[in-house]
């Protein structure tokens, strides 16, 4: 009685494992060249609005291409002002 | 008599190089190839364009590595870990530290004085916003063009690229490559291809789309700029991109594979390695891990992180790009070496190769001209996260057992966040078509939360515990590295050895049939390449996380290799860390680490018998009343 009690359960593990497998994401159900992600079982296929949505702060998303921008018009008056004297100058405020 | 010798032999190298240099009159523009062709120069982080940390140079061979001795040594006065390699050139070696990433200038003929120092002011804040250790993986050199004097090119961690006069160490020009304030560092080594000067990126741990960027190493002007997520217009795609693998995947995905803006804060921050090939103009690198940690935040194949990339140096527009890890769940960064070779694949077609050992516990072979995919084998065949890599298809087919999701902790995935294979820069003997890989054997659980991002703040979102592989002793906590000899095509491994901790800094390969590593508990190792068997070794003062190099100076071959711990592994030993989970979870690992060493910073130099500047003449660097 016990052994098949035991035999049941494993068996019902092992449907349960299959089935699982089965449906599960394993990157080669493609949408379309290079697109081949798949939510998983009971996960869903937009995290916006469900219990995973990371709501980010668009602000917060914008602030490293403001700094690389920034950077970058830096840059150019230092370079500009070398090509220009042959001595590099950092500091920006020290330059014209 | 000596002397006479010596000049002898030097005028010879000299002729030697000219011939050299008018034969090839393609690379007339390329002094720094034709240097890297000099047993006398280790000009570039791994010593030439093929990225091959292998030296032809036999005068230390499996006959008399016995008779290796320390013949000097030189500390960095600073702690934490030291990565990379010095380089030498033009009898000077250019040593770098991990932050504030000073550098020094040293005369080989008198290796005791210091020629010029660098010592960068930078803002302490940096330190707050490096995800692994203060660590920096090195310079690079131009060898100057009349008007322009030889340089130095250093990253500093505060994100500065500056290029130093390498005559005086005076600074020619330095530039802001990215912004501590929002999360932006820089560690790794830059590039000189030409008269560029590449640069990557760091901190997909907090956040940071990747960028990589080349300046005109002249005049310190941006030249391009390319990322590794968002529109094809940034990430700089050609327009054959991908054309001879369209299965990879070709337009709109960097945006395409991603919900809504999530890109912005995708990373595949690229802080490893380069590699280049002069015929093609491509260079080629990794792009590393999506951002967050957490993958339920993030759904899509978050392209074009995970990337192998192939493009062209001049506009840095991407040839091909081939997704190792389509929706990372474990931080596989895929930034690990590249290394180029030319080999016979199993059709009996020439190929010009680039391989490379991921994170993710496959190394990858692809066709570096057009990115065909040749082979991917398994690193150890306890990887699990995947069963194979489909060829045919590109595609990893994943085992779900083994991925990671929101509200349940993964166990027993191999391998870890850490990777079977890091931030090594590994060798490749062409003589005998082998790869000589430093290898991790680290396996974990894993388990995300949900976080907000906050530009200039971690941006993880997730707790790991790490443990030794099935091979190693995970009741005590060691075993946690081995080290192999691998053929590319027909994918196996000549021979393989375990160690103790892993094998993080990568090897060294010479014509004397040798392999040299260093270990985190402090030892030089030189192992024979055809049978792995452990020849000779050193105990250094400290743990090793860079890799040896190898330079002849007036005839003598000298090994030199950093020491001082640190890096990801070290981090619990460096930082005081006891909570196993702390150091995004390589405190538990490596809890043992700190019964084999200590903190250092230096470096060691190895001859046969301990030859030097000094031995040969005990009068040198003596002091005389000028």
């Amino acid at each position: 009685m016990k052994k098949s009690i035991v035999t049941l359960a494993a068996s019902a593990v092992i449907l349960a494992v299959g089935t699982g497998v089965a449906g599960a994401y394993d990157g080669t159900k493609c949408k379309a060249p290079g697109d081949c992600w798949e939510p998983k079982p009971g996960y869903p296929e937009k995290v916006a609005g469900s219990k995973y949505d990371p709501k980010h702060d668009p602000k917060e998303l914008a602030k490293q291409q403001t700094a690389l921008d920034a950077q970058d018009e830096r840059n150019a008056q230092r370079a500009a002002h070398f090509k220009k004297t042959g001595k590099w100058v950092y500091d920006v405020k020290k330059i014209q | 008599m000596k002397k006479h010798l010596g000049t002898g032999l030097l005028a010879g190298a000299s002729c030697v190089a000219l011939t050299v240099a008018m034969a090839s009159s393609s690379f007339a523009n390329d002094k720094l190839n034709e240097l890297s062709k000099s047993n006398e120069a280790w000009v570039m982080p791994g010593k030439n364009y093929s990225s091959q940390n292998y030296s032809p140079n036999t005068q230390i061979n499996t006959e008399n590595v016995k008779q290796l001795r320390a013949a000097w040594s030189f500390s960095t006065g600073l702690l934490h870990g030291h990565e990379g390699t010095p380089l030498v050139v033009n009898g000077v070696m250019y040593v770098h530290t991990s932050f504030p990433n000073n550098t020094f200038a040293l005369d080989l003929n008198d290796p005791g004085h210091i020629l010029w120092q660098h010592k960068p002011k930078q803002d302490p804040a940096a330190r707050s916003v490096a995800c692994c250790d203060l660590v920096n993986r090195g310079l690079a050199y131009w060898p100057g063009d009349g008007d322009t004097p030889p340089l130095i090119i250093k990253t500093q961690l505060d994100a500065h690229l500056v290029a130093l006069n390498a005559e005086t160490g005076e600074e020619y020009w330095k530039v802001e490559n990215g912004d501590i304030k929002v999360g932006q560092t820089l560690t790794q080594a830059p590039y000189v291809i030409k008269d560029l000067a590449l640069v990557g990126s760091s901190g997909a741990e907090l956040g940071v789309r990747g960028y990589t960027t080349a300046y005109n190493v002249k005049t310190g002007e941006q030249v391009w700029r390319v990322y590794a997520t968002g529109p094809d217009e940034d990430i700089g795609l050609a327009d054959d991109f991908n054309s001879a693998n369209p299965h990879y995947g070709q337009k709109g995905l960097g945006t395409g594979t991603w919900e809504g803006d999530a890109w912005k804060i995708g990373g595949g921050t690229n802080w490893g390695w380069y590699a280049f090939d002069p015929e093609t103009n491509l260079f080629h690198y990794g792009s590393g891990n999506p951002a967050p940690w957490n993958e339920t935040m993030r759904p899509g194949d978050n392209k074009w992180t995970m990337t192998i990339w192939g493009r062209d140096a001049d506009t840095g527009k991407a040839k091909f790009g081939y997704q190792k890890t389509p929706h990372d769940e474990w931080d596989y960064a895929g930034v690990n070496v590249m290394i180029l070779s030319e080999q016979t694949d199993k059709e009996g077609k020439k190929r010009k190769l680039l391989t490379h050992p991921d994170r993710n516990g496959i190394v990858y072979t692809l066709d570096r001209e057009n990115g065909d995919l040749i082979s991917a084998n398994k690193l150890d065949d306890t990887v699990n996260w995947v069963k194979q890599v489909d060829l045919k298809t590109g595609l990893p087919v994943r085992d779900p057992e083994f991925g990671t999701r929101m509200d349940h902790k993964g166990k027993e995935i191999c391998p870890s966040a850490m990777g079977y294979h890091n931030q090594g820069h590994d060798s490749y003997d062409p003589t005998k078509e082998l790869f000589f890989m430093g290898i991790n054997h680290i396996c974990m659980d894993w388990e995300p939360f949900m976080l907000p991002y906050r530009a200039g703040q971690f941006f993880v979102g997730a707790t790991l515990w790490m443990y030794p592989g099935p091979k190693g002793d995970r009741q005590n906590y060691l075993g946690l590295g081995q080290i192999k000899a691998y053929n590319a095509i027909t994918g196996d491994y000549k021979w393989d050895k375990m160690e103790r901790f892993s094998v993080w800094g990568g090897t060294l390969a010479t014509a004397g049939n040798l392999v040299f590593y260093g270990t985190l508990d402090g030892f030089i190792k030189a192992r024979n390449s055809d049978t792995g068997e452990l020849l000779w070794k050193y105990k250094l003062p400290s743990g090793v996380i860079g890799h040896p190099m190898t330079y002849e100076h007036k005839g003598t071959q000298y090994v030199a290799i950093m020491y001082g711990v640190g890096g990801w592994p070290g981090v619990g030993l460096v930082f005081d860390l006891q909570d196993p989970t702390a150091g995004l979870g390589a405190v538990g690992a490596f809890k043992n680490l700190a019964n084999y060493t200590q903190m250092g910073g230096g470096l060691q130099v190895f001859s046969l018998d301990g030859k030097n500047p000094y031995s040969e003449d005990i009068n040198v660097g003596e002091y005389e009343k000028g």
